[in-house]
């Protein structure tokens, strides 16, 4: 027993001399970062999948959101108030009627959930209900939620983070589905990332919400537009651009 | 020379050889240590390997949807206090670090997490939701301010297991919670931080201790060989294995420190058994018991870990609570004897229960359909090894609440129609997804919950029966010119020679014809007889190419027997079709995934949103409108004895030869569920569409409370007055005129304003006015 005490404790001596890894040097975790909450948070994004987005730091790019898009509306305010919701709509919680002429089968007699009084000035599908004005005016009731995440997109597609921005939209649009303007985006990412066949097909989709707002359908059919052309389809392009002026 | 020569030889003589001996001796053991240095370099490089490449591998973590919290969202105070007990928040007074909630009333504060997603990383915060009715009213950090929106971390909800079905979740040494570490050194190994691996000590206590007891009652082994053991080598019971296991041990220790062989120990200790699947390390143990992070344990769920290593199955707090309990004390005794924990502290430990989440609920659930969806999803991108050992993070839109709103709704359902004669037999399938994103948000493969077999939901491919019917309408709604809701149709019966000379004829259910009946009439009361005249009509082939174009990918040959549904589908695949239904008509590829993640939290793969526009919104306003007929008024109108009137509803019934299949596919603005119901040996069933399938799919909606159908009204559709017994045009103002959409140019020329006209009644158009207006 105790020459191979002996025997190991000089062994290791020898061996820990030549050992190639440095004590403590060991990554504490390996490829399986723990998947356990607190650690998620430190888990950064590399810039190997977006170099762009590691090239430029957040911080600058906090800017005006209408700046870079070169698209008219969208989101109001700009600058470092983007994020302030300005609706001051009262909250109607339940369907939304879009536009002067509600399906009569549908809507009907629904009275939303009565016993809701309306605390809040936002609605919760972003779609504003008095669109006859067009243009700013319906545009600025974009609510909270989804101006949020507009912003957060447009942040991740200024620095070059389509994927991200792409997946913001979508996280927009899952909260308030027949918000136009989250379609529009939708689609203007879409282009950015080369697949001009879906921002036509987003755009359409943003087209079949818009009623009543003809700046926003007018966006609209600008992109389809571009969307077409890109895809060798001159005369749709044209077709496109005609409508984009008879909707303005 | 000489003299070394002689005390040599003098030596051999008297002792008759003990010089021999001791050279024979040194030699020997000089051989040994050769050896022994070989095997130790040997070992070495075994531990070393092992030991700092990639210790584990990892299989993939499946995650529901996050729940997002914003003002103006649907969602019950009931519904989020049951996703926040699924992810193990604590309930206190007064909410008190991460995964701490508490309720007051409407108003409940949280303290959130933080997770890393895909759009990056959601921070940890306190969080005010205020509901009012079945809406989140305010949302604000608990210092006042607005929030526009914060999401939950998402439900853990499976894995993708590999062979040896060994699971973890690794942590981080910083993250294991107060007492851990101590608790574990008090228990399994006083003199961690002083030896080396080997106690010489604790071997001397243990062999005092079995050799009095005169049986195996202590083991000796430290932290470190009890790492050794589980890490390299088998459960082998030999000298040999225990001097291997020494020597790997203390070459453990003098290459790595203590933290990270307690580290390496936290991660690989074995605490249970899940099935098939091996609960390791605390990490995965603290989800699988509490359903909480590590990190936020408290002593008594600390003990209880601890004290489970021993024996995890005699000590398995699940099955042997009591068992559990005592040992846990034990635990606790030990840590106050030690002066780890005050009495105090222990006296508190002592009061709590075990707390270990409850079967049947949330976070205790397995959800094989939906996991199979996601499989079968992810092996179009991945190999096997990627999915079983990287550690991947797959994020899916599958929603909990949903899920097990629906699995109590088949449940509560075949209970009610136990009654009916061989409703024992029958099997079930469900899919839930969102119309308005496509995503699925909720599956069920098979009648008992957690089964994981047969999916029916995905291959149970069966006769779709007059869930056709909207392809047959549809067809003919998109040429306005020939047809509107208000054409009239022929139910009289009919016969169709076939090509073999075979002569069809078909017949209503009923068994009877209905005369001259309106287009929307005939799909309403699902008549067979009016909807093979209309299919025959407008062609077989056609309906077929309406139905590729709402997302059937399945060929079928043009009979005229397609036209009632003889074709063959999956209710994934109902679910696709009728989503371009729903969807306005953009067709979108359902998606069960979002994004995956690497383990490291780096973004990998998305799964876009796709749309495409397969249809004239014009022409699916009509499809919609009629579908909402066979709720208010057709087939489908017993959902109003249980759902209000208000909620505007569009839907199909399906039953196939037989009753052999129960269907039923329908839609709200936000929520699309198909259920079928029939036996896996395609025998009859004691239900059609609408005593089955249907009563299913009601109570689910009466569940998951849907928003109302609302598709805006597309810029070509007019809506005209008509008179509903002729389906001539009418005027506002005549009594019993009804309002009818039709794509613009299709309208009846509009009526002449009728004065003293007698009021029509008991007319069917005007019966489902009145009906949902009550």
């Amino acid at each position: 027993m105790n020459k191979l005490w002996i025997a190991a404790v000089s062994a290791l001596a020898l061996l820990n001399g030549c050992a190639s890894v440095p004590q403590g040097s060991i990554p504490v975790v390996d490829s399986g970062v723990p998947v356990s909450n607190n650690e998620r948070i430190s888990a950064q994004r590399t810039a190997g999948n977006y170099p762009q987005a590691a090239a430029a730091p957040r911080a600058t790019q906090a800017r005006t959101i209408t700046e870079d898009s070169g698209v008219v509306v969208m989101i109001p305010g700009g600058g470092a108030t983007v994020s302030t919701p300005i609706s001051t709509q009262p909250f109607t919680p339940g369907p939304i009627t879009l536009g002067p002429a509600a399906a009569p089968i549908s809507t009907g007699s629904y009275t939303p959930g009565n016993t809701y009084s309306a605390p809040s000035p936002i609605t919760p599908s972003g779609i504003p209900s008095n669109s006859s004005g067009g243009g700013l005016a319906a545009d600025e009731q974009l609510d909270g939620p989804v101006l949020a995440l507009l912003t957060t997109a447009q942040q991740q597609q200024s620095s070059g983070d389509l994927n991200g921005a792409s997946s913001s939209l979508e996280r927009a649009q899952r909260v308030a589905p027949r918000e136009p303007q989250v379609l529009y985006r939708l689609a203007q990412v879409r282009m950015a990332q080369g697949d001009a066949a879906q921002a036509e097909q987003f755009a359409r989709r943003g087209l079949t919400f818009a009623s009543g707002r003809p700046d926003l359908q007018a966006s609209l059919w600008g992109l389809i537009a571009q969307a077409r052309e890109k895809q060798g389809d001159a005369a749709g392009a044209a077709l496109a651009r005609q409508k984009a002026k008879v909707s303005l | 020379m000489t003299r070394t020569r002689s005390p040599r030889s003098r030596s051999k003589r008297p002792s008759g050889g003990l010089r021999p001996w001791l050279g024979w001796a040194i030699k020997l053991s000089l051989v040994g240590l050769v050896v022994l240095a070989g095997f130790a370099v040997y070992l070495d490089a075994i531990v070393q390997e092992k030991f700092s490449g990639k210790r584990w591998t990892i299989p993939a973590k499946v995650y529901a949807r996050p729940l997002e919290l914003f003002v103006g969202q649907k969602l019950s105070k009931n519904d989020f206090l049951t996703e926040l007990d699924a992810l193990g928040y604590r309930r206190e007074s007064v909410a008190n670090g991460p995964g701490a909630a508490s309720v007051n009333g409407n108003t409940v504060d949280l303290n959130t997490r933080g997770f890393q997603f895909y759009e990056g990383a959601e921070q940890a915060q306190p969080v005010r939701v205020r509901f009012s009715g079945d809406y989140v009213a305010e949302l604000s950090s608990t210092n006042g301010s607005k929030l526009p929106v914060v999401r939950l971390e998402p439900l853990l909800i499976g894995g993708m297991y590999p062979k040896n079905l060994e699971d973890r979740i690794l942590i981080n040494i910083d993250q294991a919670p107060p007492f851990l570490l101590e608790t574990l050194v008090t228990v399994e190994d006083r003199d961690f931080y002083h030896h080396f691996g080997v106690s010489p000590k604790s071997i001397a206590r243990a062999m005092w201790v079995n050799t009095s007891a005169g049986q195996m009652r202590q083991g000796g082994s430290t932290l470190t060989q009890q790492l050794v053991k589980n890490f390299y080598l088998t459960n082998e019971r030999s000298l040999s294995r225990k001097l291997t296991e020494a020597m790997m041990a203390l070459l453990l220790e003098l290459h790595y420190d203590k933290r990270e062989i307690l580290e390496a120990y936290l991660n690989e200790v074995f605490v249970g058994q899940d099935g098939q699947r091996a609960v390791h390390g605390f990490g995965l143990a603290s989800q699988f018991f509490f359903s909480q992070p590590l990190a936020e344990l408290k002593l008594h769920q600390v003990a209880l870990l601890v004290g489970m290593v021993k024996g995890p199955s005699a000590y398995n707090p699940r099955r042997y609570p009591e068992r559990a309990l005592v040992r846990r004390n034990l635990v606790l005794d030990l840590l106050e004897q030690q002066g780890v924990a005050t009495p105090e502290q222990v006296a508190a430990a002592k009061k709590m229960p075990l707390g270990v989440t409850k079967r049947g609920s949330l976070a205790d659930s397995s959800f094989p359909g939906f996991l199979d969806l996601v499989k079968r999803q992810l092996r179009e991108d991945y190999r096997d090894e990627d999915l079983t050992e990287e550690g991947l993070r797959i994020f899916t839109s599958f929603d909990p609440i949903l899920q097990m709103k629906s699995e109590a709704a088949l449940g509560e359902t075949f209970k009610r129609l136990a009654g009916r004669k061989g409703s024992d037999e029958v099997e079930a399938a469900m899919v839930v997804t969102n119309p308005e994103t496509g995503e699925v948000q909720a599956l069920i493969g098979s009648r008992a919950p957690g089964y994981a077999g047969f999916n029916r939901a995905l291959d149970a491919v069966r006769p779709i029966g007059s869930l056709i019917k909207p392809a047959v309408y549809l067809t003919a709604l998109e040429r306005p010119s020939q047809y509107t809701l208000t054409s009239w149709l022929s139910d009289e019966p009919l016969s169709i020679k076939g090509a073999d000379g075979q002569v069809w004829k078909p017949q209503n259910y009923d068994r009877r014809s209905h005369g001259t009946v309106f287009l929307y009439q005939s799909m309403m009361n699902s008549y067979n007889l009016g909807t093979v005249r209309l299919g025959q009509e407008v062609g077989v082939p056609n309906v077929l190419k309406t139905l590729a174009r709402l997302g059937v990918e399945r060929e079928f040959p043009a009979f005229p027997s397609m036209l009632l549904g003889a074709g063959a589908l999956s209710p994934m695949e109902v679910a696709t079709m009728y989503q371009t239904l729903a969807n306005g008509g953009f067709n979108t590829p359902m998606r069960g995934i979002r994004s995956v993640l690497t383990a490291e939290g780096e973004p990998l793969k998305r799964y876009p949103f796709q749309i495409q526009q397969r249809f004239d919104p014009g022409s699916i306003f009509l499809i919609q409108n009629a579908m909402q007929h066979v709720m208010r008024e057709g087939t489908g109108r017993s959902v109003y004895n249980v759902l209000p009137k208000s909620l505007a509803l569009a839907g199909k019934t399906g039953t196939s030869n037989d009753s052999r299949d129960s269907w039923f596919a329908g839609f709200s603005q936000d929520l699309l569920a198909v259920v079928w119901l029939g036996r896996d040996d395609n025998g009859k069933t004691p239900f059609t569409g609408a005593t089955g399938a249907l009563q299913v799919w009601t109570s689910f909606m009466k569940k998951a409370d849907p928003l109302p159908l609302d598709m805006p009204q597309p810029d070509n559709i007019v809506q005209a007055w008509i008179d509903p017994h002729t389906g001539q045009g009418s005027d506002a103002g005549c009594p019993g005129a009804v309002q009818m959409p039709y794509i613009r140019g299709s309208e009846p020329p509009a009526g002449a304003s009728c004065g003293g006209q007698e009021p029509a009644t008991g007319d069917a158009v005007m019966d489902w006015v009145k009906g949902w207006l009550n």
